[in-house]
């Protein structure tokens, strides 16, 4: 009985999530239209503009989430392959990433400690809940691969999705200045620091700084989520 | 007609690592998220082939390129966790925004110190 009102529930709910589906891809596409009229400025970031629309018409017309959910969790689904899809630029680079062993490994071990270390500093120094300390740890990785670290640990995986978000607009939006201001001015190590810290996102904003950035930020985004994903849990573990 | 099929399969082949590592990672218990073990599925298969394949490089190309679709839902979810963030919204904010600039001002400064360090100061043309 239980399972016959669970597949009339999600059929009853098939046309609504298509229409959420329809209605992310049309913002997607008007904010990649923004975006360029905007000649690329770093604050007309696609994710912000094609949620914020979504987040104020739910808000306003007092709709819950869950019913953004029916269509939203196929989008967040398809997150999982796309994710794997970095396997082939990893490949095709794989020769670059061979001569430039060294920096990439120091890089990215710095980077990557940097990141879970003081984020789970200052959530516990400013007296943020346990469930948000673990689900700030894994913020610089990539959703479906940081997502998947928060349940390991203990965290809210959803929760870590916002702060995933939240983290990756950061670094797109103000990275650049950042990177012209402390005199970073190789584009690998550019791109790839983007990567190392703000994953997909950063890596869409590297791509329009140049080729070269936005490969190494492709790279650095699939070796810190694998690293990550390997030794975050084993580390928590130890020591928490 | 047959490159779209062929650009359908490629597609396919992406949603068949991803689950694959999934099931792996759940039957194994393994501590890792699935998805990692799907990009290790497919670099070791591109490794074995020794090449990519054309479709599978267009898809995965234009997957990447909008990547950024794929992460508007979990942006809208941000608003569920609207109360949970307003507890914790003062050590949430200052650690989201001082740990993304000290991850890219280490792996930045890291990265060119040991390029330069390793005579590997010249930037790709």
């Amino acid at each position: 009985m239980s399972e016959a009102g669970i597949a009339l529930g999600d059929w009853a709910s098939v046309p609504e999530g298509a229409g959420w589906i329809l209605l992310t891809l049309a913002l997607y596409l008007a904010a990649r239209l923004v975006q360029r009229r905007a000649g690329g400025s770093p604050l007309a970031n696609t994710v912000l503009l094609a949620a914020l629309p979504i987040i104020a018409l739910l808000w306003f017309a007092d709709i819950g989430v869950d019913r953004y959910r029916t269509g939203g969790q196929v989008l967040l689904w398809l997150l999982g392959p796309a994710t794997v899809a970095i396997a082939v630029p990893l490949y095709l680079n794989f020769a670059r990433v061979r001569t430039t062993l060294l920096p990439m490994a120091a890089s990215l071990a710095a980077g990557s400690l940097a990141a879970v270390v003081s984020a789970v500093t200052i959530g516990a120094a400013m007296g943020a809940s346990i469930e948000t300390i673990r689900s700030l740890a894994p913020k610089s990785v990539t959703t479906p691969i940081a997502m998947g670290i928060s349940a390991e640990i203990g965290g809210l995986p959803s929760l870590t999705a916002a702060f995933v978000i939240i983290t990756g607009i950061l670094g797109a939006v103000f990275g650049a200045a950042f990177f012209n201001m402390l005199h970073i001015r190789d584009a690998r190590a550019r791109g790839f620091a983007m990567g190392v810290a703000a994953h997909g996102i950063g890596t869409a904003r590297a791509f329009q700084e140049n080729e070269i950035a936005g490969t190494f930020s492709g790279i650095a985004m699939a070796l810190n989520a694998i690293v990550t994903a390997l030794a975050l849990p084993l580390l928590w573990f130890l020591f928490a | 007609m047959r490159l779209s099929l062929n650009l359908a399969l490629a597609f396919l082949l992406l949603v068949a690592c991803d689950s694959a590592g999934k099931l792996l990672v759940h039957f194994a218990a393994l501590p890792v998220p699935g998805t990692v073990v799907g990009i290790l599925i497919l670099l070791a298969g591109l490794g074995i082939v020794r090449r990519v394949p054309a479709p599978l490089l267009k898809v995965a190309e234009f997957l990447l390129m909008h990547l950024n679709l794929f992460y508007v839902p979990a942006g809208v979810g941000v608003i569920a966790y609207l109360t949970l963030l307003a507890d914790d919204v003062w050590p949430i904010v200052v650690a989201l925004f001082v740990s993304t600039f000290f991850a890219m001002l280490a792996a930045g400064f890291v990265f060119q110190w040991v390029a330069r360090a390793t005579h590997n100061g010249s930037p790709d043309p």
